[in-house]
């Protein structure tokens, strides 16, 4: 500063609570430590090669993305190293390891960085990736390669949600594996237990509040009910509980009001049944977190909380 | 012990009350000269009725104004004035000052004896208020005459003591507490006969028990001053909230206490209006607490309006670094960060707050994430992520909806915000353009 003034002037408050972004993607990093673990135990070297591929490949293509757009190298906040692990943990063990890297260029280079990176990104990258690779698998055939549909490990190319739709109890894995582990879906699928205890965490770390998770499993629970589905399958199946706390929860992509943060979760909720319900689609959780995405804006302008001592909504 | 009242909402910052809660309250070194603002309050600036070269008497009005929502300025000292001049104040903006060259000898204030509160009414307390010049001594200072005189279709039935001092570091008033307690309920007395309420509530922050025991045995033989201990959490003193957690009545939004019956006052107002009715001393001095990690020893010090800090700090040892990172007028979560020690205090300074090189060091705001933290933390219920963005793109009427003018400035938001983004700085930018919309 000039004249050798090392005081600084800056707008009150003068003291912080010390958290910082980085901080947070970096719990989210521990708390996918669970998951993470459960899946390389069950797959082996498929997780491995498609965890490792996709971190590495989102690492570079944000230094690359940020080099061309002549931006700030971002990597110290995790992020696309979060969205890396993130998307290999939604793909399925046995994908081939280029259409992880597809992927997750898709998710950090166009659904993160594109948008102007961090914090401007309207849909969650990783299942923006995901998804992406979905759609263009049905396209070229050669993308999917087996991997999305192949069989693995000696399990069934049946994942749990087959059973759910199809009704037929018999052969379905029970509650309790569904909970413990059972392979079947995405690495992230695998074990119930493992998302608990890696949310247990975040809920500590106060990087998510119950609000989402919530909602998304109580309205996916009672709809399931209604329409005649078993609602416990329902909600340990298909990745519900891992898009419940994990991806729903996503800071950028949710709403940040309470009251939007429950019609947000409400409405996944809904839309993850109903999509399973009446879509071929295995991957209704995402479908149905993107969706709501795109209403996050909305959501939080028109939910807003109620200010103090306002009797009713004024204008 | 029950749960204790609070409010939704809230921070719990480290408090660092330590540093100075243990010691007494001591007269701080009398500078050669003062420089005393002649506008030290919220309301109309007092024009000087001295010029340069007189000579004025320790506690003499030098500074008035016609407006009603003003606070007239006394002389901190006996001296003779030097010059009139333009200078910044601590928040930055341009305030015309006394300078007064203070004798080498002062003598003590001459206190008025034989005080008895029922000689007065509340008409005369009002009256005493102005002509001493009061202010709320919490910060905001706001004309105390202003407040004592609610509108007549709202009557005041409870006066609330602020005694929460929910700002880190600062412990004037905890020192007040302990050292003045029977001034201090006088003073609550009387701002209760002020506006003929029923009762008085302190309220004090549970992390202050002994002050608060304190205040409960003198109070004992007084049935209408009751004392309440309150959560400890941030910003348990602003008056929505305190009122919120001691009464249960909700202020609306943009509207004043007297709203739902109540008048709230700190302690260092309370004991400077008994000091003013009893002794007839105006408000020329107050309390400041001098603390900090980079001061070497912290202190509470009453000091003269019009000391420059550098003052201050030298009498409390110097900064304990070799440059200190921040120099705060205030409490560090609302107070202001000051260019350097030249700046006198005011009326309203309750604190000299010396942050280390870390607190110094400028972290850039980066995107909002859209975590929702400072929505949990805002005591208003606001949506300070929304007032942000809305204010960047230039949206006021939409800052307007998210609550920017609803804003009392706690600094709760950008404590939590893990991008550093600076809130107030936006929520002042919307409020000045919305109030030069409107005009
Ligand atoms: S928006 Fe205003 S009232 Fe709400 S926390 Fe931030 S500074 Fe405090
Ligand atoms: S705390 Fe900061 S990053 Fe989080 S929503 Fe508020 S402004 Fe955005």
């Amino acid at each position: 500063m000039a004249n050798g003034n090392t005081l600084s002037v800056t707008v009150s408050p003068h003291i912080h609570s010390r958290e910082k972004v980085s901080n947070a993607m970096r719990d989210v990093l521990i708390a996918l430590i669970p998951v993470t673990a459960v899946a390389i135990g069950f797959f082996r070297w498929d997780a491995v090669i498609n965890i490792a591929v996709c971190m590495a490949t989102a690492a570079l293509t944000e230094v690359v993305a940020r080099l061309i757009a002549r931006k700030k190298i971002t990597l110290n906040d995790y992020s696309a190293l979060l969205t890396g692990l993130f998307l290999a943990l939604l793909l399925p063990p046995a994908t081939n390891w280029w259409a992880g890297v597809i992927g997750t260029v898709i998710a950090v280079g166009i659904a993160k960085e594109l948008l102007g990176g961090l914090g401007r990104n309207y849909f969650n990258p990783a299942l923006f990736g995901r998804v992406s690779l979905i759609l263009l698998s049905t396209w070229y055939v050669w993308i999917g390669g087996g991997g999305f549909k192949g069989t693995i490990n000696g399990v069934t190319s049946a994942t749990p949600l087959f059973y759910l739709k199809s009704g037929a109890t018999g052969v379905r894995p029970g509650y309790l594996s569904l909970f413990l582990g059972n392979p079947g879906g995405s690495l992230s699928e695998v074990s119930i237990l493992a998302v608990l205890v890696g949310a247990a965490y975040l809920f500590y770390r106060k990087v998510i509040t119950w609000e989402i998770p919530a909602a998304i499993i109580v309205s996916a629970f009672v709809l399931s009910a209604i329409l005649g589905m078993d609602p416990l399958y329902s909600i340990l199946a298909g990745g519900l509980m891992f898009g419940a706390f994990f991806m729903a929860t996503d800071w950028v992509t949710s709403p940040s009001g309470r009251n939007a943060q429950l019609v947000y979760g409400l409405c996944i909720g809904i839309l993850v049944v109903l999509i399973r319900k009446f879509t071929a689609a295995p991957e209704g959780v995402a479908y149905a977190i993107l969706i709501m995405n795109a209403f996050t804006p909305l959501l939080d302008r028109v939910l807003l909380p109620k200010k103090f001592g306002a009797v009713r909504e004024s204008t | 012990m029950g749960k204790l009242k609070t409010f939704k909402g809230g921070i719990h910052p480290e408090y660092n009350k330590e540093l100075s809660s243990s010691k007494a309250i001591r007269p701080a070194p009398i500078p050669e000269r003062l420089i005393v603002p002649l506008s030290q309050h919220v309301g109309a600036p007092c024009d000087p009725i001295v010029s340069a070269g007189e000579r004025v008497e320790l506690g003499q009005k030098v500074g008035h104004s016609e407006a009603y929502v003003s606070a007239y300025v006394h002389s901190p000292v006996t001296g003779v004035v030097e010059e009139i001049v333009s200078r910044k104040n601590f928040a930055g903006q341009t305030v015309t000052c006394v300078v007064i060259a203070a004798d080498k000898e002062q003598a003590d204030f001459p206190k008025r004896s034989g005080f008895a509160l029922e000689s007065f009414t509340g008409e005369q307390i009002r009256e005493i208020a102005r002509d001493a010049g009061l202010v709320g001594m919490g910060g905001a200072a706001f004309p105390t005459h202003v407040k004592l005189s609610p509108p007549k279709d709202k009557p005041v039935d409870t006066v609330i003591i602020n005694a929460c001092e929910c700002e880190p570091f600062l412990t004037c008033d905890y020192r007040l507490m302990i050292e003045r307690a029977d001034d201090l309920i006088s003073g609550a007395l009387m701002l209760k006969k002020a506006v003929g309420a029923e009762r008085v509530i302190i309220g004090v922050e549970a992390n202050k028990q002994d002050a608060a025991d304190i205040l409960k045995s003198k109070a004992s033989g007084t049935p209408e001053v009751s004392v309440e201990l309150i959560e400890v959490k941030y910003p348990q003193g602003a008056e929505k909230m305190l009122i919120y957690a001691l009464t249960g009545r909700k202020v609306p939004p943009g509207k004043l206490p007297s709203e739902v019956g109540c008048l709230v006052q700190n302690v260092g107002t309370a004991v400077a209006l008994f000091e003013a009715v009893a002794w007839g001393k105006p408000l020329y001095e107050r309390v400041v607490t001098v603390t900090g990690p980079g001061i070497n020893e912290p202190a509470n010090l009453l000091v003269r309006v019009g000391t420059p800090i550098s003052v201050l700090i030298d009498a409390c040892g110097g900064y304990s670094r070799e440059a200190p990172g921040k120099l705060i007028m205030g409490g560090p979560m609302t107070g202001w960060a000051q260019e350097d020690a030249s700046t006198p205090v005011v009326k309203g300074t309750s604190g000299v707050v010396v942050l280390g090189k870390e607190a110094g060091a400028v972290v850039e705001e980066s995107e909002c994430v859209s975590c929702g933290k400072c929505i949990i933390a805002c005591p208003m219920m606001l949506t300070p992520n929304l007032i942000v963005r809305s204010a960047k793109r230039g949206q006021w009427d939409r800052a307007k909806e998210f609550g920017a003018l609803d804003c009392f400035e706690c600094g709760c938001c950008s404590f939590e915000c893990p991008a550093y983004i600076p809130h107030i700085k936006y929520v002042r930018r919307a409020k000045s353009m919305l109030a030069t919309a409107t005009k």
